[in-house]
């Protein structure tokens, strides 16, 4: 019986060796804190849909993150029809991600749900990687905020 | 009173009236990558568009058809990627050629049930998952707890799902992997002669697909799973 898939074992000796900074980030640790998660809000507005709006267009990133957008490996393709791939410090690999989100769940957001916690870890894998900075998308987040909450008060 | 009005009369559905931090976050993460030039909002909406019209349905059909149609079966086993053909997905010239990881679409496998033979999929690697005609994985297939336990004991984490087998039906875990992904193609329940196509594919459930549900007349929803930590994980 296959017990460790070898191409996992592999997996984690490369990304073992590369010694990821795995520490904690402090914006994402107030939103762990602080943030309400879909199975709270759904349940308090009596919502059905199990997942939040938002679940899809993480996939979306994370797929466009990936390079997919490229094709890069498309072995359905003729060679000649491939799209150019994408510098390596451009992109995220899939597995790299998945293997970087169970070692970042584990470590700091065991205790949040998931897609929240996919979350968490995409955007810490992003910011250890120096694809954004911290700071950079903590004020982001208020510009988009700010964005959101525009038409609050505002008569319909 | 207008007709917009009379459309209106019903009460209006429930949604969420506050905007959370998380949502916050994944609007942020994702406009900073497109502003870095990670990826484009164009190539985001559409793959946001096409993602949003995928679920198991189509694998259902596929399971209902196979039922009733000893040919279509053969071709459902030998080559996966013709038959989801005939159940509307397309795996190669369809969106995800220019889109997604590549293994989404080359090569989809259909695992035979047998009244001794019960499939179960994983992927011990990551999350590997059919999506085009499977839609999104659930929650538990991503946790390491199922990816690591249930190549060491099947029949207890089946039975963990409510699927207890006999000792004499063998199980069978297959790894999807970065070349394949798999679906299950389960025995057709008693109590089901001369159903239609339709009546069958209703009971073909997501769980069912993944194998760790076998199809039964009257269950046509997947049971809520609660989702456990791995306790020792590996290499942890």
């Amino acid at each position: 019986m296959t017990d460790i898939n070898p191409d996992f074992i592999e997996l984690d000796k490369q990304m073992s060796d590369r010694e990821l900074d795995s520490s904690p980030i402090e914006l994402l640790e107030k939103i762990k804190q602080e943030g309400r998660v879909w199975d709270e809000l759904s349940e308090e507005y009596g919502v059905d849909n199990p997942d939040p709006p938002w679940r899809i267009s993480l996939e979306a990133t994370c797929d466009g993150l990936a390079g997919g957008y490229w094709a890069p490996f498309n072995i359905c393709l003729p060679e000649e029809e491939r799209q150019p791939v994408m510098a390596d410090d451009n992109k995220i690999d899939s597995n790299e991600r998945r293997w970087e989100e169970d070692k970042l769940v584990d470590q700091h957001y065991a205790d949040v749900p998931f897609p929240e916690r996919q979350l968490l870890a995409l955007a810490h894998t992003m910011i250890r990687r120096g694809m954004i900075s911290e700071d950079e998308l903590a004020k982001h987040m208020k510009a988009v905020d700010e964005r959101l909450h525009m038409a609050d008060g505002l008569d319909d | 009173m207008s007709s917009n009005d009379k459309e209106h009369l019903h009460p209006p559905a429930p949604v969420v009236d506050e905007v959370s931090d998380f949502e916050v976050l994944e609007i942020a993460v994702r406009e900073l990558a497109i502003e870095k030039g990670l990826f484009t909002q164009e190539d985001h909406n559409q793959w946001t568009d096409y993602m949003h019209t995928l679920g198991p349905a189509p694998a259902a059909r596929l399971v209902a058809k196979a039922w009733l149609d000893p040919e279509y079966k053969k071709v459902c086993v030998e080559d996966g990627v013709k038959a989801s053909l005939d159940v509307g997905i397309d795996w190669v010239n369809t969106m995800p050629t220019k889109f997604g990881t590549p293994s989404d679409y080359c090569n989809l496998r259909v695992m035979e049930d047998t009244p001794t033979l019960k499939h179960v999929v994983v992927c011990t690697l990551c999350s590997c998952y059919p999506r085009p005609i499977l839609g999104q994985s659930p929650e538990w297939y991503r946790t390491p707890n199922y990816r690591r336990r249930i190549v060491r004991w099947p029949r207890q984490v089946l039975a963990e799902f409510g699927l207890q087998l006999p000792e004499d039906v063998e199980i069978r875990v297959v790894d999807s992997n970065q070349k394949s992904r798999m679906i299950v193609l389960p025995v057709r329940p008693e109590g089901t002669e001369g159903w239609t196509e339709d009546q069958l594919a209703e009971i073909v459930t997501r769980d069912c697909l993944i194998g760790v549900a076998v199809p039964k007349p009257g269950v046509t929803a997947n049971g809520k799973r609660p989702v456990r930590p791995a306790v020792n994980p590996y290499k942890h």
